[in-house]
């Protein structure tokens, strides 16, 4: 499909996106960091006046800061996916997306790793998180899921920066020998003076396949360490043993989601139907339909164990989800995440561009709604009636969250611009 | 000066350089330059496993270990009991030491690639020679004499 053009074309045609930006993205940059500079704002807001202008208060102590984590670890984890694991794999239509879906990752770990920040009130105390050598000689509680946490997702920022940058090497030096001045130069130096000797290549390789290998089981552990902060207390509705496989299942459908909504309009507007072919797309729609079915799954495992068990509290925890004060948000839940991807089995549907696109931002609506039901339902009604409590998120929450979005599309818009969208080495291998 | 050969598909790439090898050129006096790794190119010219191998494998024992022995070590300098567990929690500690092997793991990797890779290189980035889109054959005739 794409072996017919010759070399230099590929590396032209991708270079191509990296042109002088036009108005739409001008407009769509200037409206995303507006929104992360509202966000910002308001956490200048909230540090100077105190946690007590975000909605959560005793019993939902959680609240969107902790959905929003919990959402973003997921969405960084397809990236992994289809960098690495489809690697180890040697699917072919990998080459397509691995590139935007590194770049979603890391942007989504940035703004994932926030929140844990605007969460803790106190922000200029977060190095209490980690275990240094301290005049009170306390160390953290390593026992603690919310210490594995800090470690799954640090070394997953980390593991995912190395692999992305190990990826992009070659292409920097593409990038230097076509642009001149000191744009030039600084890609050359980036590219740490890379002249493909097969010295450079052969250690190249096997660098690649190890982080590769080393990547893959964090696809499985960090999410399930994320679900273990919730499993591993006796809150009815969070302590149960399916959370980790289903957490899992959940990040890597909402962030296949995410890659639909980021891929279908950069692939329009960069002009680079050709190299994005409907048959990845349609390979990458195949991945978020299983995923759905896992997740579908899920819940039906999740409300059959509640209901078949004999645990009150569990049963009044899943009765209240789908009928209680957040019963809308389930019922959208449920229908985004279990229903409509089914449609998916539809093969003309799985090769429509805009249904892709609007059921991957739906399907993102989902999952968000997903972590706020887990997060919040089970606090608001757990094991006491006297401790039974609703909680509707601040504007200055929402405020933030809406924020963190923009982050998120601000650093990807800046990516598609400095950097090659998609890896021309692989294009050429290909 | 070497001589250069330029090629702009694989297949004639590797066929000039079994070629050469066939022709009694010694696998010293050839140095390629590629825009995408070939194996057989590596089979031919060098034909033995990177050592990078042992640098990914170094660094994830280390992590292991490391990061057993930090938590073990933290928690029995200041033996607190939590949640009814025992001090040495093993699950637990073994998870930062499974989080560790692939940290330090990848970045011993990632290091020992700079290290057998020669990288950065200073003379690519004061020469500014390119990294070139064809395949190149460089064939050092001088030492023949």
């Amino acid at each position: 499909m794409n072996n017919n053009i010759p070399v230099p074309q590929v590396e032209t045609d991708v270079l191509a996106a990296m042109s002088r930006p036009g108005y739409a993205w001008l407009t769509g940059f200037g409206l995303a960091g507006l929104l992360f500079v509202g966000a910002l704002a308001l956490w200048a807001y909230q540090i100077q006046h105190g946690m007590g202008v975000a909605g959560i208060m005793h019993p939902v102590g959680w609240g969107v800061y902790i959905a929003n984590f919990v959402f973003w670890v997921g969405i960084a984890h397809s990236g992994t996916l289809i960098s690495a694991v489809l690697y180890i794999f040697r699917a072919r239509f990998r080459t397509s997306f691995n590139r935007s879906a590194e770049a979603m990752t890391i942007f989504a770990l940035m703004v994932a790793g926030l929140f844990p920040l605007i969460h803790l009130g106190r922000v200029w105390r977060f190095y209490y998180l980690f275990p240094y050598p301290n005049q009170r000689q306390l160390w953290v509680n390593f026992r603690s899921p919310l210490v594995w946490d800090v470690f799954a997702v640090s070394t997953y920022f980390m593991v995912s920066l190395v692999f992305f940058y190990v990826g992009l090497m070659p292409d920097l030096a593409i990038v230097a020998r076509h642009r001149g001045g000191w744009a030039g130069r600084l890609y050359r130096v980036l590219s740490l003076g890379w002249s493909g000797s097969l010295r450079e290549w052969r250690h190249y390789d096997r660098l690649y396949m190890f982080l590769a290998a080393f990547a893959t089981p964090l696809v499985a552990s960090v999410h399930s360490i994320v679900s273990w902060d919730f499993a591993v207390s006796i809150i009815p509705g969070w302590h149960t043993t399916i959370f980790a496989p289903y957490f899992v299942a959940g990040a890597i459908f909402s962030g296949t989601a995410m890659v639909l909504t980021l891929v279908i309009p950069m692939r329009r507007v960069l002009h680079l139907e050709h190299l994005i072919s409907i048959d990845h797309i349609e390979s990458i729609a195949k991945i978020l339909l299983l995923t759905s079915l896992i997740v579908g799954f899920s819940y039906i495992v999740e409300h059959g164990m509640a209901f078949y068990g004999n645990n009150l509290f569990e049963m009044e925890q899943f009765r209240f989800r789908a009928m209680g004060h957040y019963s809308l948000l389930f019922w959208i839940m449920i229908t985004c995440n279990a229903i409509l991807p089914l449609l998916l089995f539809v093969q003309r549907l799985r090769r429509n561009l805009i249904f892709l696109f609007v059921l991957g931002l739906l399907v993102n609506v989902g999952m968000w709604l997903e972590r706020f039901v887990i997060v919040v339902c089970s606090l608001a009604r757990d094991f006491d009636p006297y401790n039974w409590g609703n909680y509707s998120p601040s504007l200055v929450e929402i405020g933030i969250t809406v924020g963190s979005f923009g982050l998120f599309f601000a650093a990807f818009l800046v990516f598609v611009k400095t950097l090659p969208v998609l890896s021309i080495t692989e294009l050429k291998e290909r | 000066m070497p001589r250069h050969l330029f090629f702009d598909t694989p297949e004639a790439f590797l066929q000039e350089l079994r070629a050469q090898l066939a022709a009694g050129v010694p696998r010293r006096r050839l140095q390629a330059h590629l825009p995408f790794h070939l194996h057989e190119a590596e089979a031919l010219l060098i034909g033995r496993p990177s050592r990078l191998r042992y640098f990914a494998m170094i660094g994830a024992l280390l992590g292991f270990g490391g990061g057993f022995l930090l938590a073990m070590l933290t928690s029995l300098d200041w033996p607190i009991i939590t949640g009814g567990k025992p001090i040495v929690s093993v699950p637990p500690f073994l998870l930062i030491g499974y989080l560790m092997t692939i940290l330090i793991g990848s970045l011993s990797s990632f290091i020992g690639f700079l290290w057998l890779a020669r990288l950065p290189s200073a003379k690519t980035l004061v020469t500014d020679r390119p990294f070139d889109s064809r395949f190149v054959l460089a064939i050092d005739d001088e030492d023949a004499s």
